[in-house]
C-alpha cells in the first residue's frame, strides 16, 4: 500500500505542473484582447500610451518565457497576485467566498448519493421491469436537461405550488452557523437542481454494475447457503459494486463546478463560481487566473484522493 | 452475430439478391429499429425535428425572428388626456395563442419563430465542434495507443491535466480572453471534446492492435500510416460514431450554458432566450418553459439516439 500512495503521489507531480502550465497559457498566450478591455477602463489620455501602462503593469510586455518563470515561482511560493478592482490578494478573495461553494457541492452530493444509491439498486434488483425503464427513463432525462433550466423550473413550482422563493440578492446571504433558517433557504432550490446530473450518473453506474455483479459465482453462492435477498444485495452485491461509483465521484466534482457557476449567479449565492463570472465581466484577470488555477489543483488532489481511496477499498489495483 | 446476419438480409448470394435488396430492405430496418430501439428512435425524431427547424427555419418559422409585435392597448382612451399615450402597446410576454403558438418573449417577439430559428446556432455549433474534436481526438487516440512508449505517456498526462478542469471553466477562459464570436466558440468547445474522443478512441484500439490482422498488415510490410488509416480506423468507427452523436449533445448543453451566462456572441439562441424569460418566470414563464423544452427536447434525441447507436454497434462501450 505504501509503495502504491507514493507512485500515485509521485504521478500527480506531472500533472500538477501541467495544470499550472495550462492556466498559464490559457490566460498568456493571447494577452491582447485583455489588454485592450483594461485599456478601454482608462479614461482619458492617449490610447496607445495607456495601452502600453496596461501591458507594463500586467508585465506583457516581457517575452512569454520570462513571464512563465515568473508565474512559476509565485506559484510555488503560494502567491496568486493581486485583484485588480480590490487590489487584496486573490488568495485573500477566494477564502472568503469558498464556504458557500463547498457547502452547496456537499450538500449537492450527499443528496445525489441518498436518491441515486436505493434507485440504482432498485432498477438493477427489478431490470426490466417497468420500474426499471421508468427510472431509467428520468436518469436519461436528468442528463439531458441543463441545470439552469430545471432550477427555473424548480423556482417556478416552488413559487406557484407553495409560495416559496428564496432570498434572490447576495447580501442576503447568511452563513450556515449564523443562520441556519437563511441558509439553508437559499441552498434549498440550487441543491435539487444541481442534484439531478450527478445522481442520474451515479445511478446508471450503479445499476451497470449491480447487474455485472449479480452474475457473479459468489452471489449465486450466497443465494444457495441460502442468505435473505436483502443480505445478498447489502452485504455483497453493493459491496462490490459501489467501488467504481467512488471513482466516478472524483470526476464528477468537476462536473459539479460547471453546475455552481450558473447556480450561483441565479440565487445569488457569493461563492467562487458567481466571484469567477463577476470578475471575467470586470475583467479582473489576476482573479480569474487564480480561480482557475486553484480550481484545477483542488480537482488534482480529490482524484489523488480518490484514487488513494479506491486501492484501499479494492487490493486488486494496489498489487496490479 | 448470427442475429446481426440475419438483420441485413441476403448478403450476396447473387446479382439478383442485391437487385432485391432496396426500399424494402431499408423500410425493414428502420421498422425493427423502432420496434426494437423505442427510445433510440424517439431520440432520432427529436433529432429530425431539431434538424428540420434548423434547415427549414425561414419556411417552418410563422414570424421574423426580430420582427416586434403590437397589440391594442385596452387602456388607451383617445377622449380621455390622462389615459395611456398609445392606441398600441407592446406585446410583451404573452401567453400563447393562436397567433403566437409558444406566446412572446421580454421585446415582443414571436417566441415560436425565435426557437425555430435558434435550432440554427445550436446545431450547427454542435455538429462542427464536434467534428473538430472528432477528427483531432481519434488521431491523437490512433496515434497514441499505436505508437505507445513515451508518445502515449505525455498525451496521456496532458489530457489528464485538461480533464482536471471543469469543462465550464475552459469555456469561460477560451471564450473571454479572445472577443465572442461563434468560431472561437466553436473552437472552444470542440477543444474540451478533445480529451474524451482521444480517450475512447485509445481504448478502442488498444483492443484492436492485439488482433491478428494488425499483425498480418505488418507481415505483408504494410507501413504505420496505412495500417493506422486503412485498417485499424475502419475497425473502431462504431465508438466514433456513438460519441459523435451523444458528444453533439453535451455541446448543445455547453453552448446553452454560455449564452445563458450571457458570454456568447448575440445572436438568436436557445440559452439566451431561456435566460430573458428565466427573469419573467413568475409572472409570465412561457418563453423559459419553451426555450428550455427546446434545448432539453434536442439534447434528450442525441442522447437517446446515441444510447441506441452504442447498443447496435457496440455495446460494451460505455460512454
Amino acid at each position: 500500500m505504501y509503495q502504491y500512495v507514493i507512485r500515485r503521489i509521485l504521478l500527480a507531480i506531472p500533472t500538477l505542473f501541467l495544470v499550472i502550465t495550462l492556466t498559464f497559457l490559457a490566460t498568456h498566450i493571447r494577452p491582447d484582447y485583455a489588454e485592450q478591455a483594461i485599456a478601454q477602463g482608462v479614461q482619458g489620455g492617449d490610447r496607445n500610451k495607456a495601452l502600453e501602462q496596461v501591458r507594463k503593469t500586467l508585465g506583457t510586455d516581457r517575452p512569454l518565457i520570462v513571464q512563465y518563470g515568473d508565474y512559476l515561482t509565485d506559484v510555488i511560493r503560494g502567491d496568486f497576485g493581486k485583484s485588480f478592482l480590490t487590489k487584496r490578494s486573490v488568495m485573500y478573495e477566494i477564502r472568503h467566498r469558498l464556504a458557500p461553494s463547498v457547502e452547496l457541492g456537499i450538500l449537492q452530493i450527499a443528496l445525489a448519493l441518498v436518491i441515486s444509491i436505493p434507485i440504482g439498486v432498485i432498477s438493477a434488483v427489478r431490470q426490466d421491469t417497468w420500474v426499471d425503464y421508468l427510472l431509467r427513463f428520468v436518469a436519461i432525462l436528468g442528463l439531458a436537461v441543463p441545470v439552469f433550466y430545471l432550477a427555473t423550473l424548480f423556482s417556478l413550482f416552488a413559487f406557484k405550488g407553495m409560495q416559496f422563493s428564496p432570498p434572490l440578492i447576495t447580501t442576503a446571504y447568511r452563513d450556515l452557523w449564523e443562520d441556519p433558517t437563511v441558509n439553508l433557504k437559499m441552498m434549498l432550490l440550487p441543491t435539487l437542481a444541481g442534484t439531478l446530473a450527478i445522481g442520474a450518473v451515479i445511478m446508471r453506474l450503479l445499476r451497470s454494475q449491480m447487474l455485472e455483479v449479480l452474475r457473479q459465482d459468489y452471489v449465486r453462492t450466497a443465494a444457495a447457503k441460502g442468505l435473505a435477498g436483502y443480505t445478498i444485495i447489502v452485504r455483497h452485491v453493493m459491496k462490490n459494486a459501489m467501488i467504481p461509483v467512488i471513482t466516478v465521484l472524483g470526476l464528477l466534482v468537476a462536473t459539479l463546478f460547471s453546475g455552481q457557476v450558473i447556480l450561483e449567479q441565479m440565487f445569488s449565492i457569493p461563492g467562487i463560481g458567481l466571484y469567477l463570472v463577476t470578475s471575467l465581466r470586470q475583467n479582473d484577470f489576476p482573479v480569474v487566473q487564480g480561480v482557475v488555477l486553484l480550481v484545477g489543483l483542488l480537482l488534482v488532489a480529490t482524484n489523488l484522493v480518490v484514487d488513494l481511496a479506491y486501492a484501499w477499498l479494492d487490493p486488486r489495483i494496489r498489487y496490479s | 452475430m448470427a442475429e446481426q446476419a440475419l438483420e441485413t438480409g441476403p448478403v450476396a448470394i447473387g446479382a439478383e439478391a442485391w437487385t432485391l435488396r432496396p426500399r424494402a430492405a431499408v423500410l425493414t430496418t428502420v421498422r425493427r429499429f423502432i420496434i426494437r430501439k423505442p427510445l433510440g428512435a424517439m431520440g432520432m425524431l427529436f433529432i429530425f425535428i431539431a434538424v428540420a427547424a434548423a434547415v427549414g427555419a425561414p419556411v417552418i418559422a410563422r414570424y421574423d425572428p426580430w420582427e416586434v409585435f403590437h397589440s391594442v392597448n385596452p387602456d388607451y382612451n383617445p377622449d380621455d388626456p390622462f389615459s395611456a399615450p398609445s392606441p398600441t402597446k407592446l406585446s410583451r410576454l404573452e401567453a400563447p395563442s393562436a397567433d403566437h403558438w409558444f406566446g412572446t418573449d421580454t421585446a415582443g417577439r414571436d417566441t415560436y419563430s425565435r426557437l425555430v430559428w435558434g435550432a440554427r446556432r445550436s446545431l450547427k455549433i454542435g455538429i462542427l465542434a464536434l467534428l473538430l474534436s472528432t477528427a483531432a481526438g481519434t488521431a491523437l487516440g490512433v496515434m497514441s495507443a499505436y505508437f505507445g512508449g513515451w508518445f502515449d505517456t505525455v498525451m496521456q498526462r496532458v489530457m489528464d491535466a485538461i480533464q482536471a478542469f471543469p469543462a465550464l471553466l475552459i469555456l469561460l477562459l477560451l471564450v473571454t480572453l479572445t472577443k465572442p464570436s461563434e468560431s472561437s466558440m466553436i473552437f472552444a468547445l470542440g477543444f474540451i471534446g478533445i480529451t474524451q474522443v482521444s480517450r475512447i478512441v485509445r481504448g478502442s484500439v488498444l483492443a484492436q492492435r492485439a488482433m491478428p490482422y494488425v499483425e498480418a498488415g505488418r507481415v505483408v510490410g504494410c507501413s504505420d500510416w496505412r495500417l493506422m488509416g486503412l485498417h485499424i480506423l475502419p475497425n473502431i468507427a462504431a465508438p466514433i460514431i456513438v460519441i459523435f452523436t451523444i458528444g453533439i449533445g453535451s455541446v448543445i448543453i455547453a453552448e446553452a450554458s454560455l449564452s445563458f451566462l450571457g458570454l456568447a456572441p448575440p445572436g438568436i439562441s436557445w440559452g439566451a432566450t431561456l435566460n430573458e424569460g428565466q427573469r419573467f418566470v413568475y409572472s409570465s414563464p412561457w418563453q423559459a418553459v419553451f426555450s428550455g423544452a427546446a434545448i432539453t427536447m434536442s439534447v434528450l434525441g442525441f442522447n437517446l439516439a446515441g444510447d441506441a447507436l452504442r447498443d447496435v454497434l457496440d455495446p460494451r462501450l460505455r460512454v
